[in-house]
């Protein structure tokens, strides 16, 4: 059976673009000051690594709770749904792989996947998906990561990536980047 | 092998049956799928640092697929780690974690001085904890003989770590150097799960071993500590309803 590996967050959905561009609410029962909320909005938005030598912080928990409601209000890219369509009626076998912390966000994920009609066989969670597709045998991903989209070819998988302005400095290593996802149905054929 | 798993299952009875997470070195779909039968569900797969620590979050197991599992766990072969039931439970624990990002299996001062007063206010309280040594830290379990809210159970942790962690800063300790996480909590019941007793950790290939009296038993004493936990330190309703009034008054006292 064809396998196909295929990250969630900014390339099924808009994560990046609903984190910037979403008006989150500050909730005082969070226990943090408005003044804080901003701040760590900003650090977030800024892309700014947590610091903490902490494990759990009052950052990592503010991130988390911002990273669930993107997750719910992220939008799906229509061509991804009916490429993920395709590869149902095709007899794929379907791999959603996130680096997301499922543990607490597979619920609203999968609910996210059901809504938008998106299909597919296993939700993964993987801290390194090169590992990960190496492991279970998958030679197809479809990710934005710019390590993923450099290092595929080491571990014998094809990338392919949505082209984003992140990717123009990046050693490509016979990654494909693709402007819509209807290119990919050729490409993954042959 | 077979009394054993009475053991564990009498144990471990406040615990829902039909779904659990399951850690193994295992891997591959035709894996997955041999655990996918007579109805089990698939939510969800982990895979972290390592390919040789893979995790795999299962539903709607029958009871002949959760025995096949737990026999495994006492084999060695997986980790089997329950859920806990939505609204209330005959079991809780309080896991008590070092919570630095590096060399976080250290045993730091602040968790050896945590457990120390946590054991302590639950002991006084009548609430003996079954103590075993997790990667990170301690598990700290404690059996009831009926089934009692969640939410009451919860708010009873709370205010236990609330007492512990005061005691750590009392002593000019830093409380944020360890993470304590209640099970059941009400607010993530359905996300967090716990590694039964009585198996090597499918990673470090540790056992879970028991601590009793500040010694680190080994793997036939802990199994010894396990049963003895289970037939003699099962909390009454009654027992924990005083402990609850206990630690209400400590923190609503009466004005006089």
């Amino acid at each position: 059976m064809k396998t196909i590996a295929i990250d969630l967050d900014d390339t099924l959905n808009n994560f990046t673009e609903t984190l910037q561009q979403t008006a989150f609410t500050y909730d005082p029962t969070d226990g943090i000051s408005e003044e804080k909320f901003h701040n760590y909005l900003k650090k977030m938005r800024n892309g700014d690594r947590d610091s903490s030598e902490l494990l759990s912080n009052e950052y990592s928990s503010f991130c988390g709770k911002i990273i669930s409601l993107c997750h719910e209000q992220a939008q799906a890219r229509p061509d991804g749904v009916a490429f993920m369509q395709w590869l149902r009626a095709h007899q794929w076998r379907i791999v959603i792989c996130t680096f997301s912390d499922l543990r607490s966000d597979s619920d609203r994920i999968r609910t996210w996947l059901k809504d938008h009609q998106i299909p597919y066989d296993y939700l993964f969670m993987a801290m390194n998906k090169l590992d990960f597709c190496n492991a279970w045998k998958i030679d197809i991903l479809v990710d934005d990561h710019v390590l993923n989209v450099q290092y595929g070819s080491r571990y014998g998988i094809q990338v392919f990536y949505p082209i984003m302005s992140k990717h123009k400095t990046v050693e490509l290593n016979g990654a494909r980047g693709f402007t819509t996802f209807n290119e990919l149905i050729t490409w993954i054929q042959n | 092998m077979d009394s054993k798993l009475t053991l564990l299952k009498e144990f471990y009875s406040g615990l829902p049956k039909d779904r659990a997470k399951v850690e193994t070195a295992r891997l591959g779909f035709e894996f997955l799928e041999s655990l996918l039968t007579d109805g089990t569900t698939f939510e969800y797969g982990e895979m972290h640092r390592s390919t040789q620590l893979n995790k795999y979050k299962l539903a709607n197991l029958s009871d002949q697929k959760m025995d096949k599992l737990l026999r495994a766990h006492l084999a060695k072969e997986n980790n089997v780690c329950l859920y806990f039931d939505d609204v209330a439970s005959s079991i809780f624990c309080i896991n008590l974690d070092n919570n630095r990002k590096s060399n976080n299996t250290e045993l730091i001062p602040e968790i050896k001085l945590a457990l120390s007063l946590l054991r302590e206010h639950l002991t006084l309280l009548g609430c003996e904890p079954l103590i075993i040594a997790s990667g990170r830290g301690y598990h700290l379990w404690c059996r009831l003989a009926v089934c009692i809210e969640n939410n009451r159970l919860h708010q009873f942790m709370l205010r236990l770590a609330a007492m512990t962690l005061a005691g750590l800063h009392n002593k000019g300790l830093d409380y944020n150097q360890i993470k304590t996480n209640f099970y059941p909590d009400p607010r993530i019941r359905s996300r967090v799960s716990l590694r039964l007793f009585g198996s090597d950790h499918s990673r470090n290939k540790t056992f879970s071993r028991v601590v009793l009296n500040d010694e680190l038993l080994d793997e036939e004493a802990s199994w010894m500590a396990f049963e003895n936990h289970l037939r003699s330190k099962t909390i009454t309703e009654a027992q924990f309803n005083e402990a609850v009034n206990v630690i209400a008054a400590v923190f609503n006292p009466t004005p006089s």
